[in-house]
């Protein structure tokens, strides 16, 4: 079924992807700009026919972030696809759900769109929330973490999110921002996958007694070490990222999410003035795309992070770069970067 | 029973989880229920009864049990709970659950104390009783849980029982397991023993749950 | 090509209604189209801004600092626009028509259909869009709400 373009906003390109994924629960708070997520998923409930069939959308507005998270955690061991959404403060206090998945394996999936930090910061934008989205919990933390730069691939990786959640069961977040959320476009959501069915972790047919505590140290050592082989085994067949005019260039510029669309543009722009300036895209924050990164860095002479925070991806990057090149960037935390700024910096 | 008590000696809970499993199996419901754990001495239960059991977070069993029962409404969701995790932490998701009338059931095992962090002021501790962290003595307002939820909402069945109660307690989780058929909130809040943090010997024990109910008063609200 | 349209008014001025007609207007021209509001907090300062793209590829990304075209409804939105003022930039300032919206007694409510009426044949002229399909659509909108006669003429006004 090939879809015609249509002018959709960022926060009705998730719903449509969560409702395509098979998702059928969402558990949320308001909180700007991640509000009309739930809003939006809540209207889109009302109607009972979705692409011709009749579905049944279902929902619950918490008491607070705690609880939402907590209600996908016990949602997703009822077998039910469920996520939530959240941004900023909402951020941090999802941390507590968002922990105990990844002490027990959960498939919880949730939106997190990027706003000012730290506190209150702003409503509108940042990249400050890398940090939270892929080490928020306590004790060690595997995540898949994705970072769309644009709609369509909103609407892809987002598919993608409910199917690696459940396949691999790992805690699956689509790191977004206020500015993507609110953005209306012309797209056309035609990616196509074969969805993961959902399983139950208990149920009447099953005995089982799940912990997330454990009495000796060797215990909680041994079960992590599983945890980590399990996420190395799907970083191969998960981990993403794009490299654009790469060859031969000097500096790399490395930007995820929409501040790569902006790079991008720049990108253009510089080798248009013979500049031999590429860009390396992360698109998964973690996995982070190691090798690839590794690979192009070792012919560079410069790498120039690009992000919407003081160093997030900086240090991202820095972790995992195993050869000695200069690292330098721009750095503006809470606010937007356009082409023309970047291009500005590398002139 | 699956395993050997990890519970201290003279501890309550061993009490509440065997009639809990003995009235799930003579009402026919041990399959279908599930049983969440808060991180406090509930933790210890994870693997104690041959049902479906899983741990959650200090304070955070109630909204996941909300979650559980949404997506698997034929279960028997049950949020397992002390003092503190029901009526400190966990009173925010407590007081939700039963505003909305979620039908859940909620069981607090009151023992007046933070146990298994050694002993220290909670929701329930009684007015000048000496605890960890209020060593001259309680002189904060004691939390009654089951007349706070009542005023909340008037479908719900709420009751208080003891662990030497055991009419009483087997009474009011069948009738707990009940209403949450019928589509209701519950909660069942049950005094309970803690010798280890009350330093309580023998016969002392009793006398201590038996001043409690001065405090706490038994009976369905 | 890319056009590059920033609108600015009082809240309640009708600043997101004029970005949608003319947003999908372009769109059925067959145009690549992306707008964002300013929102949350700062929209709560009483001025409602749209950023509007119109481009013939992909827009890679939502926002911009040099509008080609700045629309300024009101005193407030005036200030609030001033970072985005440029040379290269064409600018419609309310102030600047205020004159003729009073000889033709237009009303405060309408202005912005004045200039949606007015940008719409701007746009024309530059094949970006139809006018008659930016009226049709305002006519879906607005014709059974009171006001209609006068919206109709202020559309119009600028022929």
């Amino acid at each position: 079924m090939t879809r015609e373009k249509q002018f959709l906003t960022g926060a009705e390109v998730v719903v449509q992807a969560a409702i395509d994924a098979g998702a059928t629960m969402m558990f949320g708070y308001p909180i700007t700009p991640g509000t009309e997520i739930l809003s939006h998923w809540i209207k889109t409930a009302q109607t009972r026919l979705i692409g011709g069939q009749a579905k049944n959308l279902r929902y619950l507005q918490t008491e607070d972030e705690i609880a939402a998270g907590f209600a996908v955690c016990g949602s997703v061991m009822a077998g039910e696809k469920a996520f939530t959404a959240t941004a900023g403060p909402g951020t941090t206090l999802m941390q507590d759900a968002m922990s105990m998945a990844d002490g027990m394996r959960l498939p919880f999936v949730s939106i997190i769109v990027q706003r000012g930090g730290p506190s209150s910061g702003t409503v509108i934008y940042s990249q400050q929330e890398v940090n939270l989205a892929i080490h928020g919990g306590n004790g060690e933390s595997l995540r898949l973490v994705y970072s769309p730069s644009n709609l369509s691939e909103l609407y892809e990786y987002t598919r993608l999110a409910f199917n690696n959640a459940w396949k691999y069961k790992f805690p699956t977040v689509v790191l977004s921002d206020g500015f993507l959320m609110k953005t209306r476009q012309t797209v056309d959501l035609n990616f196509e996958i074969e969805n993961i069915k959902s399983e139950p972790f208990v149920s009447e047919n099953t005995q089982k007694n799940i912990r997330n505590i454990y009495s000796f140290e060797e215990e909680l050592g041994e079960k992590l070490a599983q945890d980590k082989k399990d996420f190395e085994e799907m970083a191969h067949e998960v981990v993403k990222f794009e490299s654009y005019k790469v060859e031969s260039c000097e500096t790399l510029i490395v930007a995820h999410g929409i501040v790569a669309g902006a790079a991008k543009m720049a990108v253009d722009e510089l080798q248009k003035q013979g500049k031999k300036v590429g860009l390396f895209r992360p698109i998964t924050l973690s996995p982070f795309p190691k090798d690839e990164l590794n690979k192009i860095a070792q012919s560079v002479k410069k790498i120039f992070v690009v992000e919407s925070s003081m160093g997030q991806l900086r240090d991202l990057v820095k972790q995992n770069l195993e050869v000695a090149v200069e690292v330098d960037g721009l750095y503006k935390p809470a606010e937007g970067i356009e082409a023309e700024e970047i291009v500005k910096s590398l002139t | 029973m699956s395993k050997e008590a990890k519970f201290c000696p003279g501890c309550g809970h061993t009490i509440v989880l065997r009639f809990l499993y003995s009235v799930l199996k003579e009402m026919g419901l041990e399959k279908k229920a599930v049983l969440g754990l808060d991180i406090g001495c509930s933790l210890l239960a994870w693997d104690f009864l041959p049902i479906n059991t899983f741990q959650t977070h200090h304070g955070r069993v109630t909204p996941t049990m909300v979650g559980f029962k949404r997506s698997q409404p034929n279960s028997v969701s049950i949020g397992y709970t002390g003092d503190g995790g029901a009526y400190a932490i966990g009173m925010q998701g407590l007081f939700w659950a039963a505003l909305r009338n979620d039908p859940v059931t909620v069981i607090v095992v009151n023992n007046t104390i933070y146990a298994m962090t050694g002993g220290q002021l909670a929701p329930t501790t009684m007015p000048g009783q000496k605890t960890d962290t209020s060593p001259s003595g309680n002189e904060q307002a004691t939390v009654m849980g089951p007349e706070l939820i009542r005023s909340l909402n008037a479908k719900a069945y709420v009751a208080r029982t003891a662990v030497n109660d055991v009419a009483g307690l087997q009474s009011a989780l069948r009738k707990a397991f009940e209403a949450q058929k019928a589509g209701n909130f519950s909660l069942v809040e049950v005094l309970s023993f803690c010798p280890t943090n009350w330093r309580t010997k023998g016969s002392e024990t009793n006398e201590f749950l038996e001043n409690m109910k001065r405090v706490f008063k038994l009976g369905e609200f | 090509m890319i056009i590059k349209i920033l609108f600015s008014g009082d809240g309640g001025q009708g600043i997101q209604l004029m970005s949608d007609l003319i947003c999908r207007s372009a769109i059925e021209q067959g145009f690549f189209v992306s707008h964002i509001p300013n929102y949350g907090l700062e929209q709560r300062g009483g001025v409602s801004l749209a950023f509007i793209q119109i481009s013939d590829s992909e827009i890679a990304y939502p926002k911009f600092s040099k509008p080609d075209l700045l629309v300024i409804l009101s005193q407030q939105a005036e200030e609030r626009t001033k970072q985005y003022q440029n040379v290269e930039c064409r600018m419609l300032n309310v102030g600047d028509f205020k004159t003729k919206l009073e000889e033709e007694k237009v009303p405060v409510q309408s202005f912005n259909i004045f200039f949606l009426g007015l940008i719409a044949k701007m746009l024309e002229e530059k094949n970006v869009l139809k006018r008659e399909v930016v009226f049709g659509m305002l006519e879906k909108k607005l014709s059974a709400k009171p006001g209609w006669e006068e919206n109709k003429k202020a559309f119009d006004l600028i022929l």
